[in-house]
């Protein structure tokens, strides 16, 4: 799974870098416990700025893309949802 | 500020983003009375029971931001009411730094020890047994304290095999090293301004965000458009504090793009003040005084004078980091005004004392600067930049994290007296500086080096950080490493005359 997680300005300022540390944190749990999840690799990425924020006049900071699908006002909580609804193990 | 606090950091941060782009902007003041609505449009409560109140503490946040007090609920105000004497572009400190926004805070209980569902009123009962004022029975369904009778030892919570037993206190409260948060007569917190020593460990802590400082940076950016000689200097702990793409590089040029003239490392003041203690150690203990305390960190310097006024001779007399690296600008460019860039809230009080205020002129924190970057559009990681920075060495790039100050000034010293025996003692969070205090007090660090350090971990823990601990000390500490030599008494920026010894 690709995880982009936006390191610009704006989103720094409202909090993108506890995101990343609790995507870091995430992947503890997850490869601790082999039963419940696959063992795909969490790709994490820091990308610079996307434009999203600098073309609207919303606010969509942090803004986090998963597999190519962004997560606009994105907060730790619903990006780790999402991961480790992916990464579960369909049983 | 604590970064788990999500909701609160975002309407904080964006409060700075907000008053940096009026003041760049130039924007006529009055628009003030409406951005607590753009901040919080619509009519649905996101953080509270209502709107109005959010909105409300918005605008307390805003006048804090801008240097006001906030507004007494009592009396008729408007959010622009005195923002004339604010308005101008010099640093203009209105008392006291460290505010309650009274109608944010919640009026949480004092300290007290509660039992829980937890109680499955057990035969042994040993939280009855170990009570040493008999504060305990078993009730109906559970254990009952009698708070009129508790000393608040915590023994019960200690015994109590189902951890039925919990301890509770407001975290602004347990933060608070010096005691100084009291209540007022809603049970709100106050602060006693005798006792405060402005660290700002209660406003990280804090998770209704009803504490804040007053902020400068309306009339830092006022400044900075007025004024050629502008310059900023930069707390060693400023790596990795502004996203992980931004080299320390990209920083400095980011901040020179906000209209300083040029950006110097305070780990070269660091390094300044760190001979400047060695020397006063080798000289003066255990001769002339019985120890030595170091002197960067105000809210410790300050905790020392407030609660062992007698001991406070013995804190090192050396300027610190932030001065050195001021006067060593003022050298170059008598007309510099100089901008301190910190983690530190303490450090805007330092800068108004008699002997620092012609040095320094504005203090700002990471957080505020960060606001400053987004109102001004500046993308740190997509600047260009070809040069490294080397303003200072390892061990003063050491400072910001706790025992860095001490390590330092014992290496260097052992550097100029091999033969001397040097113990250190290092306490980081008030709590621990006031027992290191209390120890050197009744004589048992004589012949000590002691460092004191207000936040717990050091400098990388600061209030007005943006990056996570852990992510900041990776960063400061491979940063350091990269440094070009180790010690200050090989760093070639620093005056030969002092180097030498």
């Amino acid at each position: 799974m690709k995880i982009k997680v936006c390191a610009g300005s704006n989103c720094t300022l409202l909090g993108s870098m506890n995101i990343l540390d609790q995507i870091d944190d995430l992947k503890d749990i997850i490869s601790e416990d082999a039963d419940n999840y696959s063992d795909e690799i969490l790709e994490v990425e820091v990308i610079k700025c996307l434009g999203y924020c600098k073309n609207t006049n919303k606010k969509v900071a942090p803004v986090v893309v998963i597999d190519e699908e962004p997560m606009f006002n994105a907060t730790s909580q619903a990006v780790m949802e999402k991961i480790v609804n992916k990464i579960r193990k369909q049983n | 500020m604590k970064e788990s606090y999500v909701d609160l950091i975002n309407i904080r941060r964006q409060i700075f983003a907000k008053i940096a782009k009026i003041a760049y902007d130039g924007t006529d003041l009055s628009e003030l009375e409406k951005a607590s609505f753009e901040i919080l449009p619509g009519e649905v409560a996101t953080y509270r029971e209502s709107i109005f109140r959010e909105r409300a503490i918005v605008e307390e946040r805003l006048r804090l931001t801008m240097g006001l007090n906030a507004r007494k609920p009592t009396e008729y105000n408007r959010v622009t009411d005195g923002i004339a004497e604010v308005d101008v572009a010099e640093t203009q400190f209105i008392e006291p730094l460290i505010n309650v926004i009274p109608h944010a805070c919640e009026a949480c209980p004092t300290k007290a020890f509660y039992v829980t569902d937890n109680c499955r009123k057990c035969l042994a009962h040993p939280c009855t047994n170990v009570c040493p004022v008999n504060a305990v029975s078993i009730g109906k369904n559970r254990a009952v304290i009698d708070h009129g009778k508790c000393i608040k030892c915590g023994r019960c919570k200690e015994t109590c095999p189902y951890s039925a037993i919990v301890q509770y206190d407001r975290p602004c409260a347990a933060a608070c090293g010096v005691n100084a948060i009291e209540s007022d007569h809603l049970g709100r917190a106050k602060i006693n301004s005798d006792k405060c020593v402005s660290c700002g460990n209660c406003i990280i802590q804090c998770p209704f965000g009803a504490i804040s400082d007053k902020s400068q940076i309306y009339q830092l950016i006022k400044a900075i458009k007025a004024n050629d000689h502008m310059y900023a200097i930069i707390a060693p702990s400023f790596i990795g504090q502004f996203g992980p793409l931004a080299s320390p590089a990209q920083i400095f040029e980011g901040i020179k793009q906000l209209g300083f003239k040029d950006v110097v490392e305070v780990s070269l003041g660091a390094d300044i003040t760190t001979i400047h203690e060695a020397k006063e150690f080798l000289e003066k203990v255990p001769n002339k005084i019985p120890y030595m305390g170091t002197s960067c960190c105000n809210s410790w310097t300050l905790m020392v004078k407030k609660l062992f006024p007698d001991q406070f001779e013995y804190i090192s007399d050396s300027a610190s980091p932030m001065v050195e690296t001021a006067k060593y600008i003022k050298a170059k460019d008598p007309q510099a005004k100089v901008t301190f860039i910190g983690p530190c809230i303490s450090k805007k009080l330092e800068a108004l004392r008699e002997d620092v205020k012609d040095y320094i002129h504005f203090v700002i924190t990471f957080e505020e600067l960060m606001g400053m970057f987004v109102a001004k559009g500046i993308e740190l990681s997509e600047i260009e930049v070809s040069k490294e920075i080397e303003d200072a060495s390892a061990l003063g790039r050491g400072y910001a994290i706790a025992t860095g100050v001490a390590e330092a000034v014992k290496k260097t010293a052992l550097a100029i007296d091999p033969s001397k025996d040097i113990n250190v003692e290092c306490a980081s969070s008030l709590h621990e500086c006031v027992k290191l205090m209390r120890a050197a007090k009744a004589g048992k660090k004589n012949g000590y080096l002691l460092e004191g350090m207000a936040c717990q971990g050091g400098c990388i823990a600061g209030p007005g950080t943006l990056a996570s601990f852990n992510r900041v000390r990776k960063a400061v500490t491979e940063f350091k490493n990269q440094a070009k030599v180790e010690s200050p008494l090989d760093n070639s920026i620093i005056d030969e005359n002092l180097r030498n010894v």
